[in-house]
């Protein structure tokens, strides 16, 4: 058996941590979930030596007072995981704030290596990075590498198998003398408790614990040592601040801190800061305050153009692998129940789904080279002043964008968003969106109902009063559930940097696999049971009649009436159907007939199934949005304010059944779920019909 | 008593104190804006309602309140 080294790697964002993973050669990478979140865990599993390395790579974390979701799952793991070696990845550039949270984690005193990143910047500005007085300062071993050019990431291997075989060197990170004279004593309080026997946990937690860490509080809370660990903790703060003259004893340790950090940047790196270079020459341009905004736009459009357009052609060529699939198993397969399962039911709608890879894959792609370029955060900034008089964050601006598209890659584009009140807003407000997929039901009954209106302009205003509203909906959202202070707004603006093709395709492919996954799994389900209640019970007296009648007519039309016929019918008697006349007393008040309703309800498996249920509900021969006859149909049995309120239902309730999986996937607290599962549904109902009743009493 | 969002493009000063609660303080803390830190005003939006500041070779977007809660003097005090 190997020996295993177990290695936590952990940096502040935007230091190329995952560019120094990519470069790892005869590395496996293993992508998944932290247990109970949708942060994303990205393992890599190495051998050198008769050594097996295993590396965690956590989230980006700025400092251990956690912040983001993201910062605690690596705080959680630092603080409870068991591993060997600490691999901190900085940023030579700006090594003196990374450093500042590199002392807190030498503050647990484990086995620590410092990864100084992005060396070759500093080198081409002619700087120097002094390797061996940072080593010395430290009392840790110093790699110097340069992810681009390939540099010292074989060495980080090496180091850490040398500094697993040696023992653990002395701390030589020490605060202010007023500082470390509390630290001892509350240790010692600490040290009572058998959670604290060893000397550098008991030091570790009396720092957190002066850094007024929360979490590290719960944990004495429940210890005997807790009255008196407390008490002798309010002292020292009241006197710390006291002697200090700060506010809270977090600020003077952020203080010394700093000051240390900064005094070790001071010795050892020896750079001199150049006026004009590209990333200050590239925000000149795109963060001007007039220019800025359009430059945007301009690049969202493209962006958005590139996904529908380009995305199309893939789009029709899946669209006929599963046509032609499941017509030829219908063909090949014995008749029976399992043949409609799988070719009417699980391959049309799976297939439906899968079609949307390419737009999905070509968005994230775009997505990514923004956020990787750095541009994202400029993209945040410009937007943020807009989107904060309704209560959202300036990156909330790019997935409610992409819902334009489809909600499903919107509510995965929501993960940018690292605050989670933020996020959950953004994501609540997402539906209203309007999607592509809701495009040919807005197409029929506008040119059914509109004509005399310009049907372009006419779906303009459906799409942006359906953001307007989504936009208000957010305002309400946060004074209504998120009371209090607006949501504080502190970003990073990293440099712009050039993408790293490897992670680009290295994220598309797992990006690709987790959807194949999905799609063949939970919408695969899920599309069996709509099939199922659409298909069943089969009256098989009925089904006789109608089939003697087709035989006996001669006539092409009417063969095809009486069969469009035969199926509505048969979808009339069909468990749906009787969903439909169930719950067509809710939709009663609307003007709904049951048709209107079994289509509404349906539309949750997915927004195309509205059109096509109404073609077979309606019984016209090969529905589709632009058929006259179906228009037709529809303008004699729907009054106009019915239709009115129908589009107005299909703009805010539930997206589909796919989308609102994707939100489950992503939102684990079940109260939102369940909020997030009605409320749209009140919302649209509740609207529809007021529009209703205030366009009976005009005359319609 | 001066703070970001006086200055002026391109201006310099230095931290004073900042006046934000947590968690906001924590935050401008772990990106290096502390006590006696250099700050620049790099850029802000036409309607000064989200700053860029440069301070430690690192450039952070604040909104408004935030940057008015950063209280600075002039680098020559």
């Amino acid at each position: 058996m190997n020996d295993e080294i177990k290695v936590a790697i952990v940096g502040q964002p935007n230091v190329g941590k995952s560019s120094i993973i990519n470069a790892l050669s005869n590395a496996k990478l293993h992508v998944g979930n932290f247990s109970g979140v949708t942060v994303e865990k990205k393992e890599v599993f190495l051998k050198r030596d008769f050594y097996d390395i295993k590396m965690t790579d956590l989230p980006g974390i700025y400092a251990l007072n956690a912040y983001t979701p993201e910062e605690q799952v690596a705080k959680d793991f630092l603080l409870n995981e068991d591993y060997d070696i600490i691999l901190n990845v900085v940023d030579a550039n700006t090594l003196s704030r990374n450093l500042i949270f590199t002392m807190q984690l030498l503050d647990m005193h484990k086995k620590t290596i410092l990864v100084i990143n992005m060396v070759d910047e500093i080198e081409k500005k002619g700087g120097f990075v002094d390797k061996s007085k940072i080593e010395e300062l430290l009392g840790i071993p110093v790699i110097l590498t340069s992810a681009k050019e390939n540099r010292g990431v074989e060495e980080i291997i090496s180091e850490i198998i040398k500094v697993y075989k040696t023992p653990l060197a002395k701390n030589k990170i020490f605060y202010n003398q007023k500082i470390e004279q509390r630290i001892e004593e509350l240790a010692k309080i600490l040290r009572k408790s058998p959670h604290f026997k060893s000397y550098d946990v008991s030091r570790f937690m009396a720092i957190r614990l002066l850094d007024r860490d929360e979490d590290v509080y719960k944990k004495i809370h429940d210890l005997p040592i807790f009255i008196e660990a407390h008490n002798a903790l309010e002292k020292m703060y009241k006197d710390l601040e006291l002697e200090f003259d700060e506010e809270s004893t977090t600020d003077i340790l952020a203080n010394e801190r700093a000051a240390i950090s900064y005094n070790l940047q001071m010795e050892t790196i020896d750079v001199d800061e150049e006026e004009g270079s590209l990333s200050e020459k590239l925000d000149n341009i795109l963060i001007h305050p007039v220019l800025g905004l359009p430059i945007f736009l301009f690049f969202m459009w493209a962006l958005f153009q590139l996904t529908f357009v380009l995305g199309n052609y893939p789009m029709n060529v899946i669209d006929t692998i599963f046509r032609e699939t499941s017509s030829f198993l219908a063909d090949f397969l014995p008749k029976g129940i399992f043949n409609s399962v799988l070719t009417e039911g699980v391959l049309p709608a799976v297939g439906a789904i899968v079609m949307f890879l390419p737009n999905i894959l070509i968005l994230f792609l775009g997505l990514n080279l923004l956020e990787q370029t750095g541009y994202m955060s400029r993209a945040s900034y410009l937007m943020d002043g807009f989107l904060k008089r309704f209560g959202l964050q300036g990156k909330a601006f790019v997935p409610l964008v992409s819902g334009f598209g489809c909600t499903v890659p919107a509510y995965m584009a929501a993960r940018t968003l690292k605050n989670p009140k933020d996020r959950i807003i953004t994501m609540l407000v997402l539906g209203f969106m309007s999607c592509g997929a809701r495009l040919p039901i807005y197409v029929l009954l506008v040119s059914a109902f509109f004509a005399n209106h310009n049907p372009g302009n006419m779906l303009f205003f459906i799409y942006i009063g359906g953001a307007f509203l989504g936009l208000v909906v957010a305002k309400i959202l946060r004074t209504v559930l998120f009371k209090g202070e607006p949501e504080p707004f502190v970003m990073e603006m990293p440099p712009y940097r050039f993408p790293s093709f490897k992670a680009l395709g290295m994220d598309l492919w797992i990006k690709t696999k987790m959807f194949l996954k999905k799609a063949g799994t939970f919408i695969a389900i899920a599309a069996m049971v709509i099939w199922f209640l659409s298909s069943y019970p089969v009256n098989d007296k009925m089904v006789q009649n109608y089939n003697a009648k087709i035989e006996q007519t001669t006539d092409v039309s009417k063969k095809q009436n009486l069969e469009n016929e035969l199926k509505a019918k048969s979808l009339e008697d069909s468990y749906l159907g009787s969903v439909g006349k169930f719950i067509q007393p809710v939709f009663a008040p609307l003007g709904f007939d049951w048709r209107l309703s079994v289509a509404v309800v349906a539309g949750l498996s997915a927004k195309e199934v509205v059109v096509s249920t109404l073609g077979t509900l309606y019984a016209m021969s090969g529905a589709n949005e632009t058929s006259k006859g179906l228009v037709s149909k529809m303008r004699q049995n729907v009054d106009f304010k019915s239709a009115v309120a129908l589009i107005i239902i299909i703009m805010i309730y539930s997206p589909c059944l796919a989308a609102m999986g994707t939100f489950y996937a992503e939102v684990p607290q079940w109260a939102w779920r369940t909020f997030y599962t009605i409320y749209p549904n009140v919302v649209a109902w509740l609207l529809a019909f007021g529009v209703y009743k205030v366009l009976a009493l005009m005359g319609y | 008593m001066k703070n970001i969002s006086d200055l002026k493009i391109d201006e310099e000063a230095v931290v004073v104190k900042i006046h934000a609660k947590e968690p906001v303080k924590g935050r401008l803390l772990s990106m290096g804006i502390v006590k006696g830190a250099k700050v620049k005003v790099i850029a802000h939006t036409l309607a000064r309602q989200t700053w860029d500041i440069l301070s430690n070779n690192t450039k952070v977007a604040l909104r408004d309140e935030e940057a008015r809660s950063i209280e600075v003097k002039s680098i020559y005090e």
